[in-house]
C-alpha cells in the first residue's frame, strides 16, 4: 500500500503563498499567490478557456475582466492542436497570446465524463480515440508529460475519478488509493518542478474517513498546492459542504486549496467560508451562451420577452465593460442583449464578459470582506440580495454549512 | 480654402462633403473627398463601411471595434430591428436620446451609422413590392415595409446616413412593365421621405440597378432636388456614368450598395468616381476562414513569383498549425501583432468563436489599408497605373473556401425547403455506435488522434491490444458495407 512504502520528500515549488488574513468567525482566508506568470489574489475564481480561448473573447478582453489565471483543458489541447504542435510553438501561453497564468487539469475527468468505453486500470485510463477508435492509454506519466509541454503554471495530477454518489465503497477506496499511487508517479514524471506547480487531488467520495485518509497521504507528499476533487458531480450540497469542511481542517494552512468544478455564486461564498481558496467552473461562460446573465439578485435570462424594451444595463452598478457607462464602458442595455441573444454571437460575447466579470468581482469583494474581517456580514448581505430578503428561500444546505463555521444566516 | 478643393457649404442634415481632388471636367473619374458628419470622425474617401448584422459587425463586440477597427462606419439594415413591428412597436423605437440607433447598438460615438432598408446581401422576398411598400425579411419572417413606416423609422432612429427606399427586385429580373414602375415608385417614396424633413439624417437617394434610360425621369428629378439630398446610393455601379453630369449631382457623395466580389471590382468602381463602399466579401472571407492578404498596388515585400498572387490565405490549412507568422506580413492589426497563424488555425479547427473574431479584425484592417493606399495613389495622380499593376500582380477572384463557417442563422439566408443538407457537419461522431466516428480530412483519410504520445508497439505486447485493434478494425470494415 502506498502509505507504507512512502518516504516523504520535500518537493520543489514554483509558487509563493502569503496568507494575509483569516476571518475571525469562519474558516475563510485571504492570501496572495505568486505564480510563474505573476501574482493572483485569493480567494479566486478561474474562468475556463477549454480550448485555449475563452469562448469568443480576446486575451485582451479576458485581461480586462481582471483575470490573471485561467484554465485550459489538457484533454482538449492534447487532441487539438496536439502535443507535437504545442511543443513546436512553445506551449499554451505562446499559442493563445496569454501573458498571465494558466492552470491545466490532468485530462482524467474528461476521459470519464466525455468518453464511452473508458476503462481505468492501474496503469492508466484506457480509451478509444474519438478520432479513429484506436485504443489509447492515458497514464499519469503521459498526463504530466503533456502538461509539461503545455507549460501551464499549475498542473494537476492524474486521478481516478469516480462519481461521488457511487455506492460501491470498495471501488471508491480503490480509486482513492490509486489516486495516491498515481500522485507518486506524477511527481516522479514531473520534468519542470521549478517552473510548474503540481497540485495533488484529494479523492474519497462522500466518505469523510476516506477523505481524511487521503488528505494525510497527499499532504505527506508535499505538493505546492492541494485540490479537492471528485465533487460537483450531483451529490447533495450538504454532503459537498461536509467533505470540503473536513478536508480543509486537515490541510496545511500555508498552501492554496482548490475545489474543482465549483462556480455557482452561493457555492463559492459558502466554500470560502469553509476554508477553500480557488475554484473553476464552465457554468458562467456556458450559461452566457444560453443568454443568461448572472447578477447579485440571481440569474436573468435575457432571451425573455420582458427584456425586449428594457433599456437598463444588464446589472445596475456593474463595473464590467458591457454594463459600465462612460469612458471605456459600452453601456449595453438588456434590450440590445435580448436583440442579439441566440442570433449573433456578439450577444454571447457580451454576456460572457459580464458573467466572468461578475464572478471575479464577487471574489474580489469576498476578499475585501475577509481582509476587513466582516465576512459573516458579507455572507448575510449576499443571501439577502440573492433571495430578495426572503429567508424562507435560503437554501438549507447553505444555512447548515455556515452554522458549522459560526454564521447563522437566520438570526 | 486650398485650391482644387470644392466645398459646398452648409448642407442640411449635419453632413458635409467636399471633393478634394478630381477632374471637374470628367464626372467619372477617381476622386478624393472628405465626408464630415457632426459628432463623428471625418471620413476620407474613397472608403468603406463595415456591413453589420443586427446592428453589430459580426463576431466583434463594440469594445473590440473601438480598440481595433479603422473603418469609420457601419451599414445597418432596418429589417434587422423590426421583427416585432407586426405585433407592436419595435423596441429600438423606444430608445431614449438623440441618436437611438447609436445608443441601442452601443456603437462608439465616433462611428457613422448608415441605415438601409435591407441587409447586404439581401434575401429575396417571395412577394413583390407594391406601390407603397417593399417586402423585407426579418428574423421572424417576411414583412411588408411601407415607405411611410420607413420614413417614421428614419425620423425617430436618427441614423447619420440613410438610403431612401428603392423599388429593387431581389432575385428576379424585372420585366418591361415593372421597370417602368420602378423609377416612379422610388421617386414618390423619396419625395415622401424628404417631405418629412428628417433633421439629423443625411438622405442618400437610391439609384436603381436598371438602364439609365428607364429611370431618366427619376434621375432628372434628382438633379432638380439635388440640394435637398445628400448623396447617391448605387445598387449597380454601371449606372454611375449615366448620371446627369450637373454640378449639383456631381458634388454629392456616392455610395455603392453593389456587392463587389473582389478588390479589382472595387478599383473599377473607384475609377468611375465611387466614394464609399459596403463590401460583403470581408464578412464572407472571415466566415470561410480566409485571411485577406493583398495590398495596393503590389505586395510590400518583393515576391519572386510572376504568377498572380492569391488575395488571401485559407487559414483552415493544417500547414499553418505551427506557423508563428502573422496572417499578413505587412499587417499591423491586433490579430497580426498579438497572435499568429498557428493560433488562428487552431481556433478554426477547434471551432472556437475567437478564430472568426480575429479574422474579422484582420480582414477589416486589410481593407482599411487598401483604401488608404488608394487615396494616396489618387493624390499622387498614379491611380490608373497603380490599378493596372494591381490587376497584373494579384488574382482577380477570392480564393476558394475549403473549411466550414460559423453557424448560419435563419435570417442570413432562406432555406430551399425540406431536405436541404446541413451547412456544417456534426463536430463529433458517436463513437462505438456509428461506423463513421472518425473525423476525416478532405481526401477521406482518417486524421490521426494525438491525445497521448502513442506508445511503442512493444508496450502493447502481451495485453492483447493488437488483436483487439485488429478485431475492432475488422468490425468497422464489415459494418461499413
Amino acid at each position: 500500500m502506498a502509505s507504507e512504502s512512502f518516504t516523504p520528500v520535500s518537493m520543489p515549488s514554483a509558487l509563493r503563498f502569503d496568507l494575509l488574513a483569516r476571518c475571525s468567525t469562519t474558516k475563510a482566508r485571504a492570501a496572495n499567490l505568486t505564480l510563474p506568470h505573476g501574482p493572483v489574489q485569493l480567494p479566486l475564481f478561474m474562468p475556463v478557456a477549454t480550448q485555449a480561448s475563452l469562448k469568443g473573447l480576446t486575451p485582451e478582453q479576458l485581461e480586462a475582466t481582471g483575470c490573471r489565471l485561467c484554465l485550459n483543458n489538457t484533454y482538449h489541447l492534447g487532441l487539438k492542436p496536439g502535443q507535437e504542435v504545442l511543443d513546436k510553438i512553445g506551449g499554451a501561453h505562446k499559442l493563445q497570446g496569454w501573458k498571465h497564468n494558466i492552470l491545466t487539469d490532468s485530462g482524467g475527468f474528461q476521459m470519464v465524463s466525455l468518453l464511452k468505453l473508458a476503462q481505468i486500470t492501474e496503469q492508466g485510463v484506457r480509451f478509444l480515440s474519438p478520432h479513429d477508435g484506436t485504443p489509447m492509454l492515458l497514464t499519469p506519466e503521459h498526463s504530466i508529460n503533456l502538461q509539461n509541454t503545455i507549460g501551464s503554471d499549475i498542473i494537476m495530477q492524474l486521478d481516478d475519478v469516480l462519481v461521488t454518489t457511487s455506492p460501491d465503497h470498495a471501488r471508491m477506496r480503490e480509486a482513492m488509493l490509486r489516486s495516491v499511487r498515481w500522485l507518486d508517479r506524477c511527481i516522479a514524471a514531473h520534468a519542470n518542478p521549478t517552473t510548474q506547480n503540481l497540485f495533488c487531488i484529494i479523492q474519497g467520495g462522500l466518505d469523510l474517513e476516506m477523505r481524511a485518509e487521503c488528505c494525510r497521504e497527499m499532504v505527506a507528499r508535499d505538493t505546492p498546492g492541494i485540490a479537492i476533487g471528485g465533487l460537483s458531480g450531483g451529490e447533495a450540497k450538504a454532503d459537498y459542504c461536509r467533505v470540503v469542511n473536513t478536508c480543509t481542517s486537515l490541510l496545511p494552512e500555508m498552501k492554496p486549496r482548490y475545489v474543482m468544478g465549483i462556480g455557482y455564486p452561493e457555492d463559492l461564498v459558502v466554500s470560502v467560508a469553509l476554508g477553500a481558496d480557488m475554484f473553476d467552473c464552465v457554468w458562467p461562460t456556458r450559461t452566457a451562451r444560453f443568454g443568461n446573465a448572472i447578477t447579485k439578485y440571481g440569474m436573468l435570462n435575457m432571451r425573455h420577452a420582458k427584456y425586449a424594451s428594457d433599456f437598463g444595463p444588464v446589472e445596475e452598478g456593474c463595473g464590467c465593460v458591457c454594463c459600465r457607462k462612460g469612458e471605456g464602458g459600452l453601456n449595453v442595455t438588456r434590450a440590445f442583449v435580448h436583440h442579439l441573444a441566440a442570433k449573433e454571437t456578439v450577444g454571447a460575447h457580451l454576456l460572457t464578459m459580464h458573467n466572468v466579470w461578475y464572478q471575479l468581482e464577487l471574489m474580489r469583494n469576498v476578499r475585501k470582506a475577509i481582509l476587513e474581517d466582516r465576512y459573516p456580514e458579507f455572507l448575510k448581505q449576499f443571501f439577502k440580495d440573492l433571495h430578495a430578503g426572503d429567508k424562507s428561500m435560503y437554501p438549507d444546505w447553505a444555512v447548515e454549512a455556515l452554522k458549522t463555521v459560526g454564521v447563522d444566516l437566520m438570526e | 480654402m486650398a485650391p482644387n478643393t470644392e466645398s459646398h457649404g452648409q448642407q442640411p442634415g449635419n453632413m458635409s462633403f467636399e471633393t478634394l481632388k478630381s477632374n471637374i471636367q470628367h464626372t467619372t473619374t477617381a476622386r478624393l473627398g472628405k465626408l464630415g458628419i457632426s459628432g463623428r470622425k471625418d471620413i476620407e474617401t474613397p472608403n468603406f463601411f463595415s456591413i453589420g448584422s443586427r446592428g453589430v459587425v459580426p463576431h466583434l463586440t463594440p469594445d473590440v471595434i473601438s480598440a481595433h477597427a479603422q473603418f469609420s462606419g457601419i451599414h445597418m439594415a432596418l429589417e434587422d430591428f423590426i421583427e416585432r413591428a407586426t405585433t407592436g412597436t419595435p423596441p429600438v423605437m423606444n430608445v431614449p436620446g438623440d441618436s437611438p440607433l447609436h445608443t441601442f447598438t452601443a456603437l462608439p460615438s465616433h462611428f457613422t451609422t448608415l441605415l438601409a432598408p435591407r441587409r447586404t446581401p439581401a434575401v429575396s422576398a417571395p412577394t413583390g413590392n407594391s406601390n407603397t411598400a417593399i417586402s423585407i425579411f426579418t428574423s421572424t419572417g417576411f414583412q411588408v415595409l411601407p415607405n411611410k413606416a420607413y420614413t417614421t423609422y428614419i425620423t425617430k432612429l436618427s441614423p447619420d446616413l440613410a438610403v431612401g427606399l428603392a423599388d429593387v427586385p431581389y432575385g428576379t429580373v424585372p420585366g418591361t412593365k415593372r421597370i417602368a414602375k420602378m423609377g416612379d415608385r422610388t421617386e414618390t417614396w423619396l419625395t415622401e421621405l424628404l417631405a418629412a424633413k428628417p433633421e439629423r439624417t443625411a438622405i442618400f437617394a437610391p439609384i436603381l440597378p436598371i438602364d439609365s434610360n428607364a429611370q431618366s425621369e427619376y434621375l432628372n428629378h434628382l438633379d432638380d432636388i439635388a440640394d435637398r439630398i445628400h448623396g447617391l446610393a448605387f445598387y449597380d455601379p454601371n449606372t454611375l456614368p449615366d448620371i446627369p453630369a450637373t454640378t449639383a449631382l456631381t458634388r454629392l457623395p456616392r455610395l455603392s450598395l453593389s456587392e463587389p466580389r473582389s478588390p479589382s471590382q472595387i478599383l473599377r468602381q473607384i475609377a468611375l468616381g465611387m466614394d464609399i463602399f459596403t463590401i460583403p466579401f470581408i464578412n464572407s472571407a472571415t466566415d470561410a476562414g480566409i485571411a485577406l492578404d493583398f495590398s495596393f498596388p503590389s505586395p510590400k515585400t518583393k515576391s519572386e513569383s510572376t504568377a498572380p498572387l492569391p488575395l488571401g490565405t485559407d487559414m483552415w490549412a493544417a500547414t499553418h498549425s505551427t506557423s508563428l507568422l502573422p496572417l499578413s506580413e505587412s499587417c499591423t492589426c491586433y490579430a497580426c501583432t498579438a497572435h499568429h497563424r498557428a493560433y488562428i488555425q487552431h481556433l478554426l479547427s477547434a471551432k472556437e468563436m475567437l478564430g472568426w473574431a480575429l479574422l474579422q479584425i484582420h480582414n477589416h484592417a486589410m481593407l482599411s489599408a487598401f483604401f488608404s493606399a488608394i487615396r494616396t495613389s489618387i493624390a499622387a495622380g498614379t491611380f490608373e497605373e497603380d490599378s493596372d499593376v494591381f490587376a497584373r500582380v494579384w488574382e482577380s477572384e477570392m480564393p476558394e473556401k475549403t473549411g466550414q463557417g460559423p453557424r448560419v442563422r435563419g435570417y442570413h439566408y432562406k432555406s430551399e425547403g425540406p431536405g436541404e443538407g446541413k451547412k456544417n457537419k456534426a463536430a463529433w461522431g458517436n463513437l462505438g455506435v456509428g461506423v463513421d466516428g472518425g473525423e476525416k480530412d478532405a481526401d477521406g483519410k482518417v486524421l490521426e488522434g494525438g491525445l497521448v504520445p502513442t506508445e511503442g508497439r512493444g508496450s502493447w505486447r502481451g495485453r492483447g491490444l493488437r488483436r483487439r485493434l485488429r478485431v475492432y478494425r475488422e468490425m468497422h470494415s464489415r459494418t461499413s458495407f
